[in-house]
This record gives C-alpha cells, sequence and structure tokens, in this order.
C-alpha cells in the first residue's frame, strides 16, 4: 500500500512539472501583452509591475485587427463549413453505397494521403494562378474544401453502423438524400465535431497558404497580418506583438474547450485503423 | 513543369530544357544543405518526442483522476499557431530572454548566447521547441494504443517475475508497434516539410550560414523569391523521391525489429 501511494506521488510529481513546463510559455504570453513595451525588453522574468492594456487598444489601429478577424472568420468558416458536408457525403457514399468502382476510389483517396503536400504545391499554384484565383477567398477554401483525412476518418466511423437502420428508413420510403439527412448525419455527430474542429484549427492557424495566394492586405488573415507585424518593425511594438499573439490564440483555445472531448478522442483513434 | 524554365508571371517564355533541372537540383549544394539540416533536426525531434510522448502516456496511463485535465494542458500547444509559437520561442529563448536568463542564474550558461547567429544551433533548439509543441498529439496515440493492450499480459508476466523493463520490452513495446509505425511515418512526412518556423525567425536564406534553411523554405525561395517555377518543381520531386526513400527504410526497419 504504502509503495503505491508513493510512486502515485511521483507520477504525479512529474506530470504537474509537464503541465508547468507545457503552460509557461503561454504565461508569459499573456503577461507580456499586458505589460508596457519597456518592461517586456528590460524585465522578462517579472510579473508586469505596471498593469496597462495599451497594447491590445492600440493593436487595433496599428495592425487593423477588425479586417484581419474577418478574413479570418470568412475563409475558416467557410473552409470548416464544406469540409463537413463535402466530406461526410463523400464518406456516405463510399462506405454505404454500391456503385461501380468503389473500391478503387477509395484506394485513389487513402493514396493521395500518402502524397507529400510539396510534391503538389508548385503545379496548384501555377493552375490556381493562370485562373486568376490568386488574392481572392476562394483560393483559400475550394482547393481545401475536400480532405482525404477527413474523408477516412468520417468513413472509418460509418462502418460500424449497422445497414438495418438504413434498410428500414428506405423501406419506409425514404429516397437517398432523405436517408443521408434523416438517418446518417445525427448519428455521426461526434465524428463530424472532430473533423470540424479539426478543420477549423488547421484553416486558423495556416501561414503558408495565405502567403502564397494573399497580396493586398485588404485580404490578409491574422496569421499573415501577425508575420508582417513581426517582420516590419523588430524590435518595436512590442506590447502591441503579445497582445496581438494572445488575441490570435484566444479563438481557438474556446473552440478547442467546447469540443476538446471529440478532439482528443480523434487522434487516439487514428492509429488505429 | 520539372522538364521546363518556366515563369509563372511570363507563361508564354517557358521553354524545354530536359533534364537540366533535374541535373541542376542534383548538384545544388544549398539544396543538400537544407536537406541535411531537416536531417539533423529530426533525428533530435523524433528521439526526443519519441521518448516524452511515450514516457507521458505510460504515466498517463497509471491515473484515473485528473488525467483529462492533465490531457487537456498538454494538447494547448498543439492548437497553437506556428506563427504565434514562434514568436513566443524567440522571445523566450532570445539572448534577453526568459530561458537563457534562468540558466545563467543557476550557472548553467556562462553568458548570452545569440543561436540564431550560430551554425549549429538553431536545428537543436528548434527541434526541442518542437517537442514541447507536437508530443501530446504522438502522446494520445501512444495512450491510445496502451489502452488496448491487455492487462492479462501484464499479470502473467509478473507472477513470471519479469520485471518493469522487461515487461515493457517485451510486452509493451512490440504491442505498440502500430502506433509507433504511424507515428513514425507521420512524423517523415510532416517533418520534412517544415517551413513556418524557419521562416517566422529566419529570411527565405535560411539565416547566417544557412544554418535555419529547410527544403521547403528553399523551395518557396526558388519559386516564387527568384522565380524559377520549372526549377522549384524538380526540387519538390526530388523531396518527395528522399521522403519515400526515409518512409520505406523505416517501414522495413521497424517491422523486422518487430518480428525479431
Amino acid at each position: 500500500m504504502f509503495n503505491i501511494r508513493w510512486s502515485k506521488i511521483a507520477i504525479y510529481s512529474v506530470l504537474i512539472l509537464g503541465s508547468v513546463i507545457v503552460m509557461y510559455p503561454f504565461f508569459i504570453m499573456v503577461m507580456n501583452s499586458f505589460k508596457p513595451g519597456t518592461e517586456i525588453m528590460h524585465y522578462p522574468l517579472s510579473l508586469p509591475q505596471n498593469w496597462t492594456i495599451s497594447g491590445y487598444v492600440k493593436v487595433f489601429t496599428t495592425l487593423n485587427m477588425g479586417v484581419l478577424f474577418k478574413n479570418s472568420l470568412i475563409i475558416s468558416v467557410s473552409v470548416t463549413i464544406l469540409n463537413v458536408i463535402l466530406n461526410a457525403m463523400v464518406a456516405y457514399a463510399l462506405a454505404k453505397l454500391h456503385f461501380p468502382g468503389r473500391d478503387i476510389i477509395f484506394k485513389v483517396v487513402l493514396g493521395s494521403m500518402m502524397i507529400p503536400a510539396i510534391l503538389l504545391l508548385i503545379p496548384t499554384y501555377t493552375m490556381l494562378y493562370n485562373w486568376g484565383w490568386v488574392n481572392t477567398y476562394r483560393v483559400m477554401i475550394i482547393p481545401v474544401a475536400v480532405s482525404a483525412y477527413n474523408i477516412f476518418l468520417i468513413r472509418q466511423f460509418l462502418i460500424q453502423i449497422p445497414n438495418d437502420y438504413l434498410e428500414a428508413a428506405r423501406m419506409d420510403g425514404c429516397n437517398e438524400i432523405q436517408v443521408f439527412y434523416k438517418i446518417v448525419l445525427p448519428m455521426i455527430k461526434p465524428v463530424l465535431a472532430t473533423v470540424g474542429i479539426l478543420t477549423f484549427m488547421h484553416s486558423w492557424n495556416d501561414l503558408f497558404m495565405a502567403l502564397l495566394y494573399l497580396r493586398d492586405e485588404s485580404m490578409y488573415t491574422l496569421q499573415l497580418g501577425l508575420y508582417q507585424f513581426k517582420e516590419v518593425i523588430p524590435g518595436r511594438f512590442l506590447e502591441q506583438l503579445w497582445a496581438a499573439t494572445t488575441l490570435v490564440t484566444v479563438p481557438v483555445v474556446i473552440v478547442f474547450f467546447f469540443l476538446q472531448r471529440y478532439f482528443i478522442e480523434a487522434f487516439t483513434g487514428v492509429g488505429l485503423k | 513543369m520539372s522538364f521546363q524554365d518556366i515563369n509563372v508571371l511570363q507563361p508564354e517564355r517557358a521553354r524545354f530544357v530536359g533534364i537540366e533541372n533535374w541535373i541542376n537540383g542534383i548538384q545544388d549544394p544549398l539544396f543538400w544543405k537544407a536537406l541535411f539540416n531537416i536531417l539533423y533536426n529530426q533525428s533530435i525531434f523524433i528521439a526526443l518526442t519519441f521518448v516524452i510522448s511515450l514516457g507521458m502516456a505510460l504515466l498517463l496511463k497509471e491515473i484515473t483522476a485528473g488525467a483529462g485535465i492533465f490531457r487537456t494542458i498538454y494538447f494547448l500547444p498543439v492548437i497553437t499557431s506556428i506563427a504565434v509559437a514562434m514568436i513566443i520561442f524567440e522571445f523566450l529563448a532570445s539572448p534577453n530572454g526568459p530561458v537563457q536568463r534562468i540558466m545563467m542564474s543557476v550557472g548553467l550558461l556562462d553568458g548570452p548566447v545569440f543561436w540564431t547567429f550560430s551554425k549549429w544551433l538553431p536545428m537543436p533548439l528548434l527541434a526541442i521547441f518542437n517537442s514541447w509543441k507536437w508530443f501530446a498529439v504522438q502522446m494520445m496515440i501512444f495512450l491510445g494504443g496502451l489502452l488496448t493492450i491487455n492487462k492479462e499480459l501484464y499479470e502473467a508476466a509478473r507472477v513470471d517475475g519479469a520485471s518493469w523493463w522487461t515487461q515493457f520490452f517485451r510486452i509493451t513495446l512490440p504491442l505498440l508497434k502500430p502506433q509507433i509505425l504511424f507515428v513514425m511515418t507521420m512524423n517523415v512526412i510532416n517533418g520534412m516539410q517544415m517551413f513556418t518556423e524557419v521562416f517566422m525567425i529566419f529570411d527565405l536564406q535560411g539565416g547566417p550560414y544557412h544554418a535555419g534553411l529547410t527544403p521547403v523554405l528553399y523551395l518557396y525561395k526558388t519559386g516564387f523569391d527568384d522565380m524559377s517555377m520549372g526549377y522549384a518543381a524538380t526540387l519538390g520531386l526530388l523531396l518527395a523521391v528522399v521522403i519515400l526513400i526515409l518512409t520505406t527504410i523505416q517501414w522495413k526497419l521497424i517491422n523486422r525489429h518487430g518480428e525479431s
């Protein structure tokens, strides 16, 4: 008994130490956002001595936060909605409908997960550039509206649902579309939540695509705005930089806390197949 | 495209150059430097995250109360954007920043280190920081695997008098093979494509000595700064070939290990 208790204490100590290490950078981030700029430079270790929210106030004028937030929201929300609906439809077809060539299509979808994204970067860019899509919302939304990984995730969930449910619905006179909307969608809510949060997070945090495709400041997303802000004036406007990083991080953290149960399950499940 | 000299802005002037791009790519010292950098980074990152995430997964498996809270906390770095994370990292690790101050005050460090100007430090430091950012994903995958292992196996081993380490190497590791394989494959595919991390801290040259240059950074510079798309496409293909080779070697290695 004695032994077991001590090992529990040791385990908890290590886990708590881990949490402190994980949280410390975030703590610093939030604390810095409440310090005046000079204090960030000279006293990186101390808590704010003169609490101020001037960073938050000023960042809205220097960085055009409103526009950046709007762009990021339009893009992330559209990408998320499209991904949830379209991938669910594809996965449903691949899991529950019978048509010629289905297995081949599924193998192609799986195979495309294995191709490194970098291979397609230049050809995709050239194509989208020639279509005149650069610097529009659609260039950030349509190419990522369907994802092989999400299709795979939803399909794995769908094949666990017994066909009897669907058969019963069809007997009662539902057509395929009604079966999908009335029976299937409500049953796969957990996996749809997972796909939703993964997609939202990915889209919200993306810098690379924004860097490639967005040119006008009026189109910039938060991440791109943050990058520009950091590059243009290194070492100046520190309080605003930290206020901005905090503001960029908060939305994903909020979404995460609401949906974290599904989200963490998604990661646990992926390796198992 | 890899057989052409293309500038996206003037597509009418594209010309066919045969395998010239491929020869240039194979002889390009900067490409190999970038490749070396990323391998240097990844070998440290993979080893470090593997130990941390498996260790944490083993500890989390042992407890029930509070496990959810720890998992949530550990996931916070994962959901933070790379851009934000790099701003935090640059501040934490700067010569004037908290980490170096703490290390100097306890005597671990003689003077401030300007690691962004160093030849060898950027990649290890990035690897350590990336372990902080990503370990939770791997930890959760391992934890998922650990929870599926049949408890009776451990009971039987304990009856036979097997020590904790024997149980770990004979039961836990072999049965975790699918998860390990999955994690390692994802590591190689994602890790080889590192871009935002170095782009946030170093310029397109990868900083002094090109110590922060990664293949994707170099590809981005070639394609979108020097505007030679054909060559950039070739570099992309070359990188994909390297990734394919590495993944295959890895599968072979881990599979053989499991069977012996």
